[in-house]
């Protein structure tokens, strides 16, 4: 494989028939001429619709940064992306339908369990693996590091078995966890900080100074979670969202990369990654129903009156996910030496390696924040609408969709396709049923596909 | 055969001003030049001079981004790439592009046979075609494998067949991008050959080569290309032995 | 049988040897994988008996129809399309409405267009029809290849699944349409399970015919160079776009044909038989049973009925998690053959 950018080959050059270019750009035009008469007819409702709009871009936005962050790493369509989504939404339903909507009393299932805690401890195992072998190589063994980091791996294996197990208690069982990621944010976060003014100071030293202000500080969080059972909901959606980033990242370490290498063409991986896609859409029907159930009700349910809009307050904390999602990725992809490697592995993956980049470490992170992505993107659709089965495939379209209009490979464009994808989908319905939403965002897609095959922002 | 207009003019092969750019890479700029009928042609010039995008904009693979190829005396501002064997032009690639996944026989009976959709649709290999095949194959050396892949070929063993192929379209030009890399010597020799056996049934060839002792032997004329400009072009020995083109080669 | 003394003084070496036992199994997947097939079908009907056997071999020739024609586009020209299941509703509609009697249809509320022709004029429409579509469908997808050809090919399953859904005048929505007529010649109705069976087979065989015909001819070896390398093709002189075209449309046609005998037999469809999810399927059982071999759809189709008729007898699989359970099997194997064997049971293409 020489050139990586070979792999994106799909992409079709613009049309070059002159006549359909312009064509193209008259009915665009008549298009946005009759949207702009009808807004001026009902401005009330145009602002509705652009509010709704909004509001699910932002979904589609975080799709979008996710989908386009793996694909323009590994440059092969990934659908596992879907089942993360839906995985995200169906893991918070998992953990909190015994409390809040009643129990069915087969949902907490001993192997479902199991399953996810087996992922989990391997997981862990392995990033511990890979973070402490270069570190400790000189003091002990490969055979005792990898001992102690399977040790710890079946220890975080076993404490996801018991989170799983009790979802009602998620306050009580997760807050020891808090406490030290908290204690260990305590340190590190001023650590950076410091280090800016005092570039050689040790974190050792650091440590001995901030340890235990660290602690108490960790230990008065853990202390509040488990004192506050309301939280039980929001700490769901981070333990949905892990443990769909650690599905994604344990399928890139055990199956994508080995699939990497002998794959003569991405489609190859596109299959395999279809097969999975059909395989979890189908344990999740097996696990709950294939029938939309609702999640539980979040904060933000009651609609606000804007202009003579209306807007959920939810859908505006939506909104502020995808920005704050983008701000973390940005800072991620832009300013870290990750984000140097993950674009230096996106232009050539074999360079990267020969130049030393760590291309397995890197792209097994690039996995699993974009399945972090989804499962927040599928928790925020769950909380907006409800959850269902097929929902995996639908949001892994759209962000599709959204990442192409934006321009594939581009974090702005990424953000920029998912706000535009939504606002087309809301004011395409607005003389047609609502059903054609998907019609419309496939319309658009192909429409971009034809005449601006480089999205709104290309890449580079 | 389109020899029948060879009156018209004394070039097969013209470009006026052709460009492509790829970014800010100046890859053929504003070239002109002419291939003359007959005989052999050879393309020179350092890596990333052009020469296997000249090619390619010739063969229709590339767009052009401006300029005008006169392929036979038709000036052409679009070349589409499924109408230069009309044109009585066909080439090789640099990175060997066979139908991998088709076997060997297949990859030469499917130029031998119609273009046009509905007759291809009932048509089924002539005896007169599969002769024609088989002639090709032994020619180049590989009837023995006829059966296999195409991917499972050996790097030479596709270079020869992807010859065969050339051959199999019977046009009156050939354009070659770098027949003789990573061959053989036998190999080499089995080429050229064929080559100069091509040269004496009156086909035109234009190869593109680094090695300058095939160049010597095999071509009538030459042109050197250099940062998608022309360097110098004409008779072999005086090109070669001019002080630009040492340069070129020596000072880049 | 003279037993191959040679053969077994190697067993053991080859047994010690896991890279040569490997090539040697790999050999005979072929075979391995025609002979279970085969037999799983002769052992199932011969346990089932015939009654059953007809109803699942409808449905099989259905499935049969549906991935030998869709190997075509897949297999033979390399466009992994995931929205065949588009053409295959459009030829189940139109022989829905075109068949459609007025007498039944003035008693619903929400009426359709009605013409009540007889299933043998309807069905040469529904392949024009769905060939028309993909004309259409088709001029705008020729420019696109590899994954974007299967973003957009989804996308076509899911306009499609859209317009059967709300175009009610026509579709009647998700209500669906009933009442679909069965087949007749003359006073010979094809009302029996076997007769149907028969058809269903008879068109089976015809498409095989033509699909053989169609890969067989200079056309078939065109369409496999366009799927090595589209490029290099042209430069020899061939209109890929135009190939291409042609291919979708012959394809298309015979999806259509699925569709109108699949309307017929059910005598009843809604949207819901046209999901996206079946598409996949589809798309799955092509690559199972082999990309660019004929023989390998029938495979394929035959092994996907196989493996649902066979999960009813897993004794602790509720009913209702059947097809689930099948298709957390199929996605599996997809897996597994994309890993180990990505040309499918016999297939003569790789991914
Ligand atoms: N598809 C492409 N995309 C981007 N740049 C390209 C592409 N093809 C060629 N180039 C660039 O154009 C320039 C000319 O390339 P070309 O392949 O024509 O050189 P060449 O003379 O054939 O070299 P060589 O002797 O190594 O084959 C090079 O700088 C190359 O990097
Ligand atoms: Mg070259």
């Amino acid at each position: 494989m020489s050139s990586q950018r070979e792999t994106a080959r799909g992409f079709p050059a613009r049309f070059n028939i002159p006549g359909t270019r312009v064509l193209a750009l008259v009915l665009a035009t008549a298009v946005v001429a009759y949207l702009a008469w009808k807004i001026g007819q009902s401005p009330p409702q145009a602002l509705q619709f652009a509010f709704n709009g909004i509001a699910v871009g932002a979904v589609y936005a975080l799709l979008a940064m996710g989908f386009t962050l793996v694909y323009s790493t590994v440059w092969f369509f990934d659908l596992y992306y879907g089942a993360a989504a839906a995985l995200g939404a169906y893991g918070v339903f998992y953990l909190r339908t015994a409390t809040a909507l009643g129990s069915r009393a087969d949902v907490n299932n001993v192997y479902v369990n199991a399953v996810f805690a087996a992922v989990v401890g391997g997981v862990v195992a392995w990033v511990l693996y890979t973070l402490l072998h270069p570190r400790l190589r000189g003091r002990f063994t490969p055979n005792t590091i990898g001992v102690a980091s399977g040790l710890l791996g079946g220890g975080a294996g076993a404490y996801t078995g018991i989170v799983l197990a009790f979802p009602e208690n998620l306050h009580l069982t997760l807050s020891p966890a808090i406490g030290v990621v908290v204690a260990a944010a305590a340190i590190v976060v001023p650590f950076w900080a410091v280090q800016t003014f005092v570039p050689n100071i040790r974190l050792s030293r650091f440590t001995a100074i901030a340890g235990l202000p660290a602690v108490v500080i960790g230990a008065w969080c853990g202390y509040l979670t488990a004192g506050a059972p309301g939280a039980g909901l929001y700490l769901s959606w981070a333990v949905s969202c892990l443990l769909a980033g650690c599905v994604g990242l344990a399928l890139y370490r055990g199956l994508y990369m080995y699939m990497r290498e002998r794959a003569r063409s991405p489609l190859i991986m596109l299959v395999a990654s279809l097969g999975i896609l059909l395989a979890v859409a189908a344990f999740i029907v097996i696990v709950f129903e294939a029938a939309p159930r609702p999640l539980p009700t979040a904060f933000g349910s009651e609609t606000w009156k804007i202009a003579g809009a209306r807007i959920k307050g939810f859908n505006i904390f939506a909104i502020g996910v995808a920005l704050a999602g983008f701000a973390i990725l940005w800072l991620l992809l832009k300013q870290t030496s990750f984000g140097r490697a993950v674009r230096a592995i996106g232009d050539d993956e074999e360079v990267s390696k020969v130049v030393g980049i760590n291309t397995t470490v890197i792209i097994a992170g690039v996995f699993f924040i974009g399945a972090m992505y989804a499962a927040l993107a599928g928790i925020l659709t769950g909380h907006d609408t409800a959850v269902q089965p097929r929902m995996g495939l639908l949001l892994l379209l759209k962000g599709w969709i959204a990442s192409v209009v934006g321009g594939i490979g581009n974090l702005y464009g990424a953000i920029v396709g998912g706000f535009v994808l939504g606002v087309v989908e809301q004011f395409g319905i607005w003389d047609l049923a609502g059903e054609w939403k998907d019609a419309i965002a496939f319309v658009l897609l192909i429409l971009f596909l034809s005449f601006w095959p480089q999205g709104l922002l290309p890449r580079r | 055969m389109t020899s029948s207009r060879s009156g018209q003019t004394d070039y097969v092969l013209q470009t006026e001003a052709i460009s492509k750019h790829f970014g800010a890479v100046r890859a053929v700029d504003e070239l002109t030049l002419a291939i003359p009928r007959q005989g052999t042609t050879s393309i020179v010039g350092p890596n990333g001079s052009g020469k296997s995008t000249l090619v390619n904009l010739l063969s229709g693979v590339l767009p052009l981004d401006g300029g005008m190829v006169i392929i036979d005396g038709a000036g052409l501002r679009v070349v589409k790439a499924h109408e230069t064997p009309d044109h009585g032009l066909t080439r090789t690639f640099q990175e060997v592009r066979l139908f991998d996944q088709i076997t060997v026989w297949d990859n030469i009976m499917v130029v031998l046979t119609e273009r046009r959709l509905f007759p291809a649709l009932f048509e089924r290999a002539r005896p007169a075609t599969r002769q024609k095949a088989r002639d090709i194959l032994e020619q180049v050396g590989m009837w023995d494998k006829r059966d296999s892949l195409a991917q499972d070929l050996s790097y030479g063993q596709r270079k020869l067949v992807e010859i065969g192929r050339a051959l199999a379209m019977n046009v009156n030009t050939y354009l070659m991008d770098e027949p003789f890399a990573g061959l053989f010597p036998q190999m080499i020799e089995r080429v050229k050959a064929i080559m100069k056996q091509m040269r004496t049934d009156g086909h035109t060839i234009v190869f593109i080569s680094h090695n300058m002792e095939i160049v010597r032997e095999l071509s009538d004329r030459i042109i050197v290309l250099d940062s998608g400009a022309l360097l110098a072009a004409g008779e072999v020995e005086p090109v070669l032995n001019s002080e630009e083109v040492i340069e070129a080669y020596l000072g880049a | 049988m003279p037993v191959d003394m040679q053969r077994i003084r190697e067993l053991p070496a080859l047994v010690r040897n896991p890279r040569e036992m490997a090539r040697h199994a790999r050999s005979n997947v072929e075979l391995w994988a025609n002979i279970l097939v085969i037999g799983g079908a002769i052992a199932f009907m011969l346990w089932q008996g015939a009654g059953f056997a007809v109803i699942v071999g409808t449905v099989f020739a259905i499935w049969a129809i549906l991935s030998v024609s869709l190997n075509l586009v897949v297999g033979f020209t390399g466009l992994l399309s995931v929205g065949h299941i588009g053409f295959f509703g459009v030829g189940a509609y139109t022989m829905a409405i075109l068949t459609s009697s007025p007498e039944y249809e003035q008693l619903r509320t929400e009426a359709i267009p009605t013409f009540g022709w007889p299933f043998f004029a309807a069905l040469p429409v529904c392949a024009l029809l769905a060939g028309l579509a993909a004309i259409i469908v088709g001029i705008v997808f020729n420019r696109f290849r590899d994954d974007i050809f299967v973003l957009v090919s989804f996308g076509f399953a899911i306009i499609s699944f859209n317009v059967f859904l709300n175009w009610r005048a026509v579709t009647r929505g998700a209500f669906g349409i009933h009442e679909i007529a069965r087949p007749e010649i003359g006073d010979w109705r094809f009302d029996g399970d076997v007769e149907f069976l028969l058809l269903c087979l008879a068109f089976l065989a015809v498409v095989m015919l033509i699909s053989w015909f169609v890969v067989s001819s200079s056309f078939g070896r065109v369409l496999t160079a366009i799927r090595e390398d589209e490029q290099a093709i042209e430069v020899f002189g061939y209109q890929a776009t135009h190939y291409k075209l042609a291919v979708w449309v012959i394809s298309a046609m015979m999806a259509g044909i699925a569709g109108g005998l699949f309307s017929s037999w059910t005598t009843f469809i809604d949207p819901n038989s046209f999901i996206l999810l079946e598409s996949v399927l589809l798309v799955a059982i092509v690559i199972l049973g082999g990309l660019a071999t004929i023989w390998g759809s029938l495979l394929g189709a035959m092994a996907f009925v196989l493996l649902e008729e066979g999960m009813r007898f897993i004794p602790f699989l509720p009913t209702e998690y059947i097809g689930q359970a099948r298709q957390v099997v199929l996605g599996i194997l997809l897996v597994l053959l994309m890993l180990f064997r990505p040309q499918g049971l016999v297939g003569r293409y790789r991914l």
